[in-house]
């Protein structure tokens, strides 16, 4: 047993971004009246209360334990990773290298060894993509590089 | 248009081949999204709404509708041979539905799943149309007021009902409501939190948003778990035939569970995840054998399976009849009947009645299409659970990415997919709910104009939620839910602090 770190941590970090938002909002936007809300009143009170959330999850947890919860940064990275060059790839790769590199860097954090069956994987998934995409529905998207 | 009259006319809109082909879609690929577990029926429609920019707007519903019922359809499948659950709302099946597989049973225990989603849905349908009928002829009375307590009163139903750690439900659906202000106010033209990127005028990209939170952080979840399963003995159409006594033990608890299924479903705030739960502890409460629970018994499956499909169609009459999502699926509906320009509320019924219509009837064919189609294709859903997630997941990510960037051809939307994808994996681990996120986000901007023009029209004076008798029973809602959750926690406390 250990602290409740998930708890601790959510819950600051929710009562800092209400904080920024409703110190944001309250410095640039109107707040205006009941009356005539301006466009700052609401993001104000929400702030405010996420704030206040923010404090009344973290603090309790302060004093509570909890099973640790097993970060797979690995995984976040290698999905994060594969979306951004896929998704801005596209445009200056072309979609059938983007799509490749993006499958292979995916699958990395596949709990299985081998690279043989990653390479089988990636040029299948850009096969179906250009058939279905490109061929299917003509987004009309850049295929290859210099396009 | 009368109940009649309307059904005949959503007839000649749901069996158009352009409109039925999406229904089929639509519920098989929900099934399949059913069948494996690790992407729920949120992700798929996630992944679904660019395709619908491309279609008419009731095909596009219809299809989107067959994927969330369809998908209860298929939540059961893992459930029952694998004890996992396919999907949240078929959680409850896994306590009955696994040890009957166990005993070898496996055939009937999805035999009884398919055939009462099927009597729940029906059940469903009909609650449905008298209660969209009624309740849209009630909500012409709604004023601004009405509309922004009622909201209120929903969102707090959702982050409290069913959750142990209510503070947490509330303030991610106040983190979602913040979102929801991103982009221009409509009142004022004033830019809120858009730091000068264009991108962010219209507000933050639904389908982005949706595809970060759910599919994104899925499959990140699931990387490693969804490998452990085991694999799933084959079962075949001839295995499903129950014994008579089977049957016998049937038809009440299927009643019983799509009863309370269609009321909790049309309650905003609960949903199907709920009901099932509810509706599994209601057998075991009036069963003269609840010893039998647990270990394989029909009711067990029965009633929960009506009452998840039962509350998964009635789900749409607050939806469509006041225009406010009950729950974040519902939520996501929403978000694209907006996108094709239809404005869901009291008016949609007389205003579009295809498109209102033509969803009640392909409810009708689309569960049929389910029971037709998945009593003898179960061997090939079951293959469906043999497929490694590691063949699965790159190709779900590049039909995100694909999905993301051809609702506006914008690299900034991909960024958006990527920076609120780890935002949904750091939530899901640390349990706090990007559902209740999404529910605020829909919301959130209904909520502010409602509660702008009731306040403009009340010259300010709050107690304008008071005066207004249908107001007022919302407010009086909500304090009394919030009066509970604090009962409750602390009635907890109490017993935590008696154990120790």
């Amino acid at each position: 047993m250990q602290r409740d770190w998930p708890d601790i941590w959510g819950g600051a970090v929710l009562a800092v971004t209400g904080l920024c938002v409703a110190i944001w909002s309250g410095l640039r936007l109107d707040f205006g009246t009941l009356r005539a809300m301006g466009p700052g009143f609401f993001p104000t009170v929400l702030g405010v209360a996420l704030a206040m959330l923010g404090v009344a999850v973290a603090v309790p947890a302060l004093r509570r334990g909890a099973e640790p919860v097993p970060v797979r940064l690995g995984d976040l990275a290698a999905v994060i990773a594969s979306i951004l060059i896929f998704g801005l790839g596209m445009e200056w790769l072309g979609m059938v290298p983007a799509c490749f590199i993006a499958v292979l860097t995916a699958s990395v954090p596949a709990p299985c060894k081998g690279w043989l069956w990653r390479l089988v994987l990636a040029v299948a998934v850009t096969a179906v993509t250009f058939v279905v995409f490109e061929l299917g529905l003509q987004m009309g998207l850049p295929v290859w590089p210099g396009q | 248009m009368t109940a009649l009259d309307g059904i005949a006319y959503g007839f000649g809109v749901a069996l158009q081949p352009g409109v039925l082909i999406y229904c089929l879609l639509g519920v098989t690929l929900g099934t399949f999204i059913g069948v494996l577990p690790g992407i729920g029926a949120m992700a798929a429609i996630s992944l679904l709404l660019p395709i619908t920019f491309y279609i008419a707007p009731e095909a596009a519903l219809i299809m989107l509708a067959g994927v969330y019922y369809g998908a209860q359809y298929g939540g059961a499948v893992a459930s029952i041979l694998l004890r996992l659950p396919g999907t949240p709302q078929s959680a409850v099946t896994t306590l009955d539905g696994y040890p009957l597989a166990r005993q070898g049973k496996a055939g009937v225990a999805l035999f009884v799943s398919m055939v009462s989603s099927f009597i729940g849905s029906v059940l469903g349908i009909i609650v449905l149309v008298v209660l969209a009928g009624w309740l849209s002829r009630a909500a012409t009375a709604f004023g601004a007021a009405d509309y922004a307590a009622m909201m209120i009163l929903g969102l707090v139903a959702a982050s409290t009902i069913g959750s142990d750690r209510p503070m947490k439900g509330f303030a991610m659906v106040v983190l979602g409501l913040i979102l929801g202000c991103v982009g221009t106010d409509v009142n004022s033209g004033a830019q809120r939190f858009t730091f000068g990127q264009t991108e962010l005028l219209d507000g933050i990209n639904l389908v982005a948003l949706a595809m970060g939170l759910f599919g994104v952080a899925e499959v990140v979840g699931n990387i490693r778990d969804a490998e452990r399963q085991g694999v799933p003995e084959k079962v075949r159409f001839s295995q499903m035939m129950p014994t008579r006594e089977d049957l016998l033990r049937m038809p009440l608890p299927m009643l019983r569970g799509s009863t309370l299924g269609a009321f909790f479903g049309a309650l905003p705030g609960t949903g199907s995840t709920l009901s099932s739960f509810l509706s599994y502890a209601m057998e075991q409460r009036v069963s003269r054998h609840p010893e039998r629970f647990g270990k394989g018994a029909i009711e067990g499956i029965a009633a929960p399976e009506a009452a998840n499909n039962a509350a998964s169609i009635t789900a749409f009459v607050p939806t469509l009849t006041l225009g406010i999502p009950g729950d974040p699926i519902m939520a996501l509906m929403l978000g694209a009947l907006v996108i094709h320009g239809v404005q869901p509320g009291p008016l949609m019924l007389d205003a579009r009645p295809e498109m209102f219509w033509g969803l009640v009837v392909s409810f009708g064919i689309g569960n049929l299409l389910l029971l037709i189609l998945n009593l003898p294709l179960i061997g090939i859903w079951v293959s469906m659970l043999r497929i490694p997630f590691r063949y699965l997941y790159p190709a779900i990510l590049i039909f995100v990415c694909l999905g993301v960037y051809s609702v506006r051809e914008s690299g900034f939307d991909i960024v958006v997919v990527a920076v609120v994808g780890i935002a949904g994996y750091l939530m899901a681990l640390a349990k706090f709910s990007p559902a209740l996120l999404l529910l605020g986000f829909v919301l959130g901007p209904l909520i502010e104009t409602n509660l702008r023009r009731a306040l403009l029209i009340s010259r300010g004076d709050p107690i304008v939620f008071l005066e207004r008798p249908i107001a007022c029973g919302f407010v009086i809602g909500t304090l009394v839910l919030i009066l509970l959750t604090i009962w409750q926690s602390w009635r907890r406390r109490a017993r935590a602090r008696q154990v120790a």
